[in-house]
């Protein structure tokens, strides 16, 4: 199932892209949130909470619970559900809170 | 009318931990006010850092002894949650030879008293905390045995072992108005109802100075908004305490990951406004993305402000109020009261109850405003 609709964004379906989950190929549509296209594609296991290590999957949706927190292109605690996709995308799911990337 | 030996006004760290003291010490009735709830002043508002690095010697002892009993106190009061007490350091920054001289001066004062504190070039500052950009950084200060404590939890500690010793915690309860009757009694009128009591200590926080007032004491403090703001949380990449006296700035990770941070404000009007600025968000995300760069992206999560209640030499001001007796006072913190609290309530208790305190505190009292005895504290962010 393609989300269309959002409770609170507007975003236009723009060109089909390829980008990547844990390394792995997948296509989305350029501009919906990045969790719609996780979604579209069957993932359902966006995290693992920090304390418990549950699988944690899409939830509010609009920004607020945490439950969508990943590493995009690097950058942690990015919420996939208000995050919009852009061809060639590295999604990944966060081990814990966050790796900060750390200069020398 | 209810009778009580003692009334505390305030439920913040100073209140609760007094009333603890007292009430271990054997006094009985011990009644503690608080507006709010508890820790719903300064002290839950606070950064939480608690340090051994001052730069005068009775701030030095008074925060040693806090931080020993801080080592044992979540064993000394039951709390078996845990007080959330951690010691990875405090980072002093130099950004001038004149300053890195008064941290010498500090130092060697702070060693002379058995602080193992020390100087650090800023290649050992990269080692304590990698993630510090150390242009235009001189030098420093360091000790490792400094660090962090919840508030909430530690006041709560205070609050429910003085409970189970007898003390009664009134929550929800403001003072509204006080009287001393010709026998020497304290009559309090508050929102819910009449209260008298021989002894009345004034650990009300920004609002020591209005409460004094209604006794007719003029105390020489003031309040002024501090802000402060805490991130999103990520995995631990900072230790210490990061504090520029020089950009009046101080930074930590707490121990669940998020950064908490502050910046005073040169410009900041006294009063008891406890609102919060944009302004101030953009201040201090600019100047800690100078020093801790690879934090720039962390997303702040809230921000709020609290008030410091400052006294003329921003030391503390504790004791008995000579033209009342009964009277006590334990305010003026100046930004630093939370982490006093352990060591100061201790020794307050003992005053009030006319023992010799174990931790002298004589120096903090009120005459130095009369005979001239100011001792200007230095290391205040
Ligand atoms: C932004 C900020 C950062 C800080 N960082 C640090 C730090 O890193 N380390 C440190 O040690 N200190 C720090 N401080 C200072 C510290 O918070 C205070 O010194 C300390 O909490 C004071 O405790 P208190 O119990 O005296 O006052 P408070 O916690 O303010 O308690 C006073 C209480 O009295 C109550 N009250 C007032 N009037 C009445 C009335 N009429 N009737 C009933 N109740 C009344 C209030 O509701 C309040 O709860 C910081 C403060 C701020 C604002």
């Amino acid at each position: 199932m393609r989300i269309e609709r959002h409770p609170i964004l507007t975003f236009t379906k723009g060109a089909k892209v390829q980008f990547y989950f844990e390394g792995e190929p997948l296509e989305g549509y350029e501009g919906e949130p990045i969790a719609a296209a996780l979604h579209a594609a069957g993932i359902r296991c966006l995290r693992h909470s920090p304390v418990r290590n549950r699988p944690r999957g899409f939830f509010c949706a609009i920004g607020n619970c945490s439950s969508c927190l990943m590493v995009v292109d690097g950058v942690p605690n990015v919420r996939v559900c208000v995050e919009k996709l852009r061809a060639g995308m590295d999604v990944r799911r966060q081990k814990g809170k966050g790796d900060l990337n750390v200069s020398d | 009318m209810t009778r009580a030996d003692v009334i505390i006004v305030g439920g913040g760290i100073m209140g609760c931990s007094i009333a603890y003291h007292l009430a271990r010490r054997g006094m009985r009735r011990v009644v503690v006010l608080e507006r709010s709830h508890i820790a719903s002043g300064a002290t839950g508002r606070c950064g939480a850092g608690v340090r051994m690095q001052w730069g005068t010697k009775p701030n030095c002892l008074v925060m040693k002894e806090s931080i020993r009993i801080l080592e044992g106190l979540e064993q000394e009061l039951s709390y078996p949650h845990g007080i959330g007490f951690k010691q990875k350091g405090y980072l002093f920054l130099a950004h001038s030879k004149a300053q890195l001289i008064q941290f010498q001066k500090n130092v060697q004062l702070q060693n002379s008293l058995g602080i193992p504190s020390e100087i650090v070039s800023p290649k050992d500052m990269k080692r304590i905390a990698p993630l510090l950009d150390t242009t235009g950084v001189v030098g420093g200060s360091y000790c490792s045995k400094d660090g962090h404590c919840d508030p909430f939890h530690t006041t709560r500690a205070y609050a429910l072992a003085a409970t189970r010793l007898g003390a009664t915690l009134l929550q929800y309860t403001e003072l509204q108005s006080v009287t001393k009757s010709a026998e020497g009694t304290f009559k309090l009128t508050t929102s819910a109802g009449e209260i008298e009591a021989p002894v009345l200590v004034n650990a009300a926080g920004a609002w020591s100075g209005y409460v004094a007032s209604m006794l007719g004491v003029n105390l020489p403090v003031y309040s002024e908004r501090h802000q402060i703001l805490v991130t999103e949380q990520v995995e631990r990449v900072l230790d210490p305490m990061i504090i520029s006296l020089h950009e009046g700035l101080y930074c930590q990770q707490t121990p669940d990951g998020s950064f908490i941070m502050g910046l005073g404000d040169p410009n900041e009007p006294k009063g008891l406004d406890q609102g919060h600025s944009w302004q101030f968000l953009f201040a201090v995300s600019k100047k800690i993305s100078r020093l801790l760069p690879d934090i720039t992206g962390v997303r702040i999560l809230r921000q709020w402000s609290g008030l410091y209640n400052m006294s003329p030499d921003r030391q503390a001001v504790l004791g008995a109020v000579d033209d009342v007796p009964g009277l006590y006072v334990a305010c003026g913190f100046s930004g630093h009261g939370f982490m006093m609290a352990p060591a100061v309530s201790e020794s307050m208790a003992d005053i009030i109850l006319g023992n010799t305190p174990r931790v002298a505190i004589d120096v903090y009292g009120l005459d130095r405003f009369k005979n001239g005895n100011l001792f200007y504290e230095p290391a205040v962010v």
